[in-house]
């Protein structure tokens, strides 16, 4: 039993089951509430807690998959340059809508922590949890945060995007899909890109576009502000 | 024997971000100065759309897969959380919305303002 769980192809297999029976549970409910990513990160949580399974047994296999994320930001570069042209006729209000989005997002979370009283560690864990995961842990240790619930909002994050991008596009009515991506990438960075793709080709490449200038702004603004 | 060389491709250019992103200063991680390095790549032409297209479109179509590991790791952080979980949850989910809202009307009204500009140049 113990070889079986610390195999690496434990953990990956499981990740692949989990997240077929995502898709199916999204294919038979169609509620984009029943997001396949998040039934299977609650799927393998229950597994592994249920049998008492260490998480670093799962790891063996998990980081393995974990790798293949650096990559896929990566190949967000092939999404934007099939989108070229629409990246140079609207520079200026990507750009600008990624700086202010950025600014909003660490305001707010500043605004609504201090308003619900949380203490200045967990403040400045949440702060930066609008950008992509390593950006985000570097600037939680700047600013005095815990790395590991910067991690862990900066996920929830990505999910809370990645379920609501649609229904979020129908409120606001954003009837243009390169506001839409910028918007998707700089609120829920490379998770709620996953969506944006889902959408369609402007949007996931705005969005991969959004997660790099909302992540280096990120960085920029705490530097001066901060 | 193709398909090993797009992986081969894609790989060496995050090998290649992994370097620049350890020489400079800033706090850029790999993923982000990769896709960097490779969208400059492409707009070069140093590498063509069809060099990387298979294997960067399975990366893209299955990215959502790639995020089950990051999303287990949070029940590590489940104790130091429970105290504050329906704050924590609650902020997570009013800021998201909240940073959209402001992103995606401030690119339609920067896209406004631009083609109204454009429009009074055309006129001149």
């Amino acid at each position: 039993m113990n070889d079986f769980v610390t195999s690496p192809f434990f953990g990956i297999v499981l990740c692949i089951g989990t997240y077929a029976v995502g898709l199916w549970i999204n294919r038979k409910t169609k509620s984009p509430l029943a997001n396949p990513l998040m039934i299977a990160i609650a799927l393998v949580i229950v597994i592994l807690s249920v049998f008492h399974i260490p998480l670093e047994d799962f790891n063996q296999g998990g980081d393995l998959i974990a790798f293949f994320l650096i990559p896929a930001t990566a190949a967000l570069a092939l999404s934007i340059y099939r989108q070229v042209w629409l990246l140079k006729r609207n520079f200026l209000p990507i750009i600008i809508g990624s700086a202010v989005g950025s600014l909003v997002s660490m305001g707010s979370v500043y605004g609504l922590c201090r308003l619900f009283r949380l203490d200045d560690v967990l403040t400045q864990s949440l702060i930066p949890k609008s950008v992509t995961t390593p950006i985000a842990m570097d600037l939680s240790i700047q600013l005095g945060g815990e790395p590991s619930i910067t991690v862990a909002a900066v996920v929830v994050t990505g999910i809370v995007g990645a379920i609501f991008a649609p229904s979020l596009i129908r409120l606001f009515r954003v009837d243009n899909s390169i506001a839409a991506g910028v918007a998707i990438g700089t609120c829920s960075h490379a998770l709620g890109t996953t969506k944006a793709l889902e959408i369609g080709e402007v949007e996931g490449a705005m969005s991969g576009i959004a997660i790099g200038v909302s992540g280096i702004l990120t960085v920029l603004f705490a530097t001066i502000i901060l | 024997m193709k398909s090993l060389f797009q992986v081969g491709i894609v790989l060496a250019v995050c090998l290649a971000g992994e370097l620049v992103s350890e020489a400079i200063p800033a706090a850029i991680p790999t993923s982000v100065i990769s896709m960097i390095l490779l969208f400059v790549l492409l707009l070069s032409k140093c590498v063509k759309p069809r060099h990387i297209e298979q294997f960067s479109d399975f990366l893209l179509k299955n990215m959502a897969f790639f995020f089950i590991p990051a999303g287990v790791a949070i029940m590590e952080q489940f104790d130091l959380l429970k105290n504050y979980l329906f704050p924590f949850l609650l902020i997570c989910f009013i800021t998201t919305i909240i940073t959209f809202f402001a992103t995606a009307y401030t690119v339609k009204a920067v896209m406004a303002a631009q083609k109204r500009v454009r429009e009074d140049k055309r006129h001149e």
